[in-house]
């Protein structure tokens, strides 16, 4: 067969060819490159991830960034897709059981070596710790941690209540809410009408009222937890934070009220951390609003973690594994962490960062302050509303319970455990 | 070309599909790529509909435990529920106001051209826009109630967008303004191709305009109902992003339809195969509805060769 010798022949010359810049590369030192995909485009994610990028590059490395806007499922249909097509970004955003669900798909870095020389494991929370080492072997690393359940207070409505004590159990917020009402705050409670939203009410009245009982049901999905006392507790806790809600928000991002939770016609949010810096860009100032860890009826602080993170893909080309090296010291390292964090407004996930210096804001010293405690106490849990305690099609099957629970008016507390019960059993 | 080539004198004629060649690469070769592709990946949805996938297509049996699963889901059963809803409201009721706007068009009014494009315009504006601009003017908070509270009448109530009940209605609505003018256009064409010579000869009888409405244009007018029927239901089958816009399936899960739970599993929940089982449950409905439209048509090209 000449001819296809000659082809075959062809080929090879021409690959050689190609590949001949990168063996030269490879032979010297090799310059650090790393192809990255993540959701954050824009704001101050955008930021945050671009600054990151600068820092990269003064270290010698090559930058290749690929935002997808929107949805984290709109960067995880381009990550499938690469998977599947073979090519894998070095780095990818991806976060809590995701990371185990993911890497049985595709071979991931072994990245305990460069974790163990940078002592990362001792500060950071355990329960973190387990989600980016599924096998055992660290395969990812978070980035920023943020509380689903930080009680943002609007001042004004505070004023209306003539109310100067934040709440720290669920009775005191409800007793808030009651005098907020009384005192001409229209709705007590501000909010979106988003999913996670309606999730974040639920996991944070249930977080609050036990966080052992969080764990066993939400965490563990423990037929007997499911089906306790505290998950119909929670429930009607919800249906309370319900009526106090403005109906007419309908499917609204949260963000789109702040102007009048600030304006004390809302008197409370619960809401992640993020809200901060929503609330910041916005324009509002820090004498606006409170920040105040979520109610808790054991009074210490209950943490429902949220924390994003990066998960790094097998890939033969040395740039590419130097990149990836790069990119896992630079995302454990306390400085980038500090920077990051700044301009999210999230905390670090190092609990050795000090965070008295100026940068920082009283929200995130609370907020830091909360999770060191809720750790202390075994009171840090992951959240459901963000895909931290369980995989997707089973916090969504849960979200379905909760967000028609929150909206219909006419369930009955009992009769949403029963069926958050079911459909835990149903996406199994 | 070719048809020069034959007729030259003096030569020897191609043969037949030499010369006809252009028109049947014109016609096979993209009618076979769209078949392929549509065919193609409507069979490779029905392989992963019965096989485990969740993150990634696998291969391997679970035979018709996706169906049972999606079948037995709040959200499906919701979504099938308030698609026979949708569905039938929505033609039915496009089909009523455009037919209404039609008739009125057809007045030989002036200004025709103008409101014709006015009434036909919505159809240019993406599902999407019309989903958000609804979605405002819809909020008792933002929109119509609050508009006509501030004008005083304070009991004023229309809530239907955060009515869980009532909320289907809302894309009902939404979707109507959107396409009842495609309707009229269709009906609009309609009337037009009426032979003239018989109104004339019913209003030399002494008809009035009701009932040459009523007994000559109307029924020449229902081949063309049956094909906007269709077309609207096809569309209702597949709405996607009007809903997706307007109220993302809620208040709660109670305005899902079809579409958004095949999106929901597939790219939100991660289950490629209970995702590609709604797909295929949303193409046996559209066959539902495409068949008899088939058949009917059949019989109507039957019926017009004997006659």
């Amino acid at each position: 067969m000449p001819i296809t010798t000659t082809r075959r022949r062809l080929l090879a010359g021409s690959a050689a060819a190609l590949a001949l810049p990168a063996f030269a590369r490879a032979q010297g030192a090799v310059k650090p490159r790393l192809t990255a995909i993540s959701q954050w485009s824009a704001g101050s994610d955008g930021a945050a991830i671009t600054a990151l990028g600068k820092k990269f590059e003064e270290k010698g490395g090559v930058w290749q960034h690929s935002p997808v806007p929107g949805f984290t499922t709109e960067m995880m249909n381009k990550l499938r897709a690469q998977i599947m097509a073979g090519d894998p970004p070095a780095c990818s955003q991806l976060k809590g059981p995701e990371i185990a669900a993911w890497s049985k798909i595709a071979p991931t870095v072994d990245l305990d070596a460069v974790v163990a020389a940078a002592g990362y494991e001792k500060v950071v929370a355990p329960d973190l710790a387990k989600l980016h080492k599924p096998g055992g072997k660290w395969i990812a690393l978070p980035l920023q941690i943020y509380s689903t359940n930080m009680l943002f207070l609007s001042k004004r409505a505070m004023d209306k209540a003539k109310a100067d004590k934040v709440p720290v159990t669920w009775a005191d917020f409800n007793d808030l809410a009651d005098k907020m009402k009384a005192g001409g705050v229209p709705y007590p409670v501000a909010n979106g009408g988003t999913r996670p939203d309606d999730g974040q009410k639920f996991e944070a009245a249930l977080a609050g009222i036990s966080p052992l009982a969080y764990r066993a049901a939400i965490m563990k999905l423990e037929k007997k937890a499911l089906e306790g006392p505290e998950i119909k507790a929670a429930f009607a806790q919800v249906r309370k934070i319900a009526d106090w809600m403005d109906p007419n928000v309908g499917a609204q991002h949260f963000s789109t009220n702040l102007k009048r939770f600030v304006d004390g016609d809302m008197g409370m949010m619960i809401m992640g951390g993020w809200a901060q810096g929503v609330l910041r860009n916005a324009g509002f100032k820090f004498e606006d609003f409170i920040i105040a860890p979520g109610p808790s009826d054991n009074s210490k602080p209950v943490f429902l973690l949220n924390a994003d993170a990066f998960i790094f893909w097998q890939r033969k080309e040395p740039d590419l594994q130097a990149g990836q090296t790069l990119m896992a010291q630079l995302v454990m390292d306390p400085a980038i962490q500090t920077m990051y964090s700044q301009i999210t407004g999230s905390i670090p996930v190092r609990t050795d960062v000090d965070l008295s210096g100026e940068g920082w804001s009283d929200g995130q010293r609370r907020t830091a302050a909360a999770l060191k405690d809720a750790i202390a106490s075994n009171q840090a849990v992951l959240s459901l509303a963000h895909n931290m305690a369980q995989e997707n099609g089973m916090t969504a099957a849960m979200i379905d319970v909760i967000t028609e629970y929150v909206k219909n008016k006419t369930i009955k507390p009992e009769q949403a455990a029963t069926r958050l019960a079911e459909a835990v059993e149903g996406a199994r | 070309m070719s048809n020069a080539a034959a007729i030259r004198p003096g030569r020897p004629a191609l043969p037949e599909w030499v010369r006809r060649l252009p028109e049947y690469l014109m016609i096979w070769v993209p009618l076979l790529l769209s078949a392929a592709h549509l065919v193609s990946f409507s069979l490779w949805t029905i392989w992963i509909s019965f096989t485990p996938s969740t993150l990634i297509p696998v291969s391997g049996w679970v035979g018709l435990r996706n169906y049972s699963a999606v079948a037995a889901s709040r959200n499906w059963q919701i979504a099938f529920d308030n698609l026979l809803l949708f569905g039938s409201a929505f033609v039915l009721l496009s089909l009523v106001t455009g037919l209404a706007l039609a008739i009125l068009l057809d007045q030989r009014i002036r200004g025709e051209n103008v409101l014709r494009s006015v009434f036909l315009y919505p159809l240019a504006v993406s599902f999407v826009v019309t989903g958000t601009v609804w979605s405002w003017l819809l909020n008792p908070g933002l929109g119509i109630q609050k508009l006509v509270h501030d004008l005083g009448w304070t009991s004023f109530k229309f809530d239907w967008l955060i009515d869980r009940d009532m909320a289907i209605w809302t894309i009902v609505i939404a979707a109507i303004w959107q396409s009842s003018g495609f309707a009229m256009a269709l009906f609009l064409a309609g009337l037009r191709s009426v032979d003239t010579d018989i109104i004339k000869a019913a209003q030399i009888d002494g008809a009035g305009p009701i009932r040459i409405y009523r007994r000559i244009i109307l029924p020449s007018l229902w081949p063309i109902t049956i094909t906007v029927v269709v077309i609207q239901l096809q569309f209702a089958i597949s709405t996607f992003d009007l809903v997706r816009a307007l109220t993302n399936g809620g208040p709660g899960i109670a305005t899902q339809l079809p579409a958004l739970v095949v999106y929901d599993l597939m790219f939100q929940r991660s289950l490629l195969g209970r995702g590609a089982a709604a797909a295929v449950l949303m193409l046996l409905i559209l066959l539902a509805v495409l068949l008899p439209y088939a058949a009917w048509r059949y019989v109507q090209r039957r019926r017009a060769a004997h006659a």
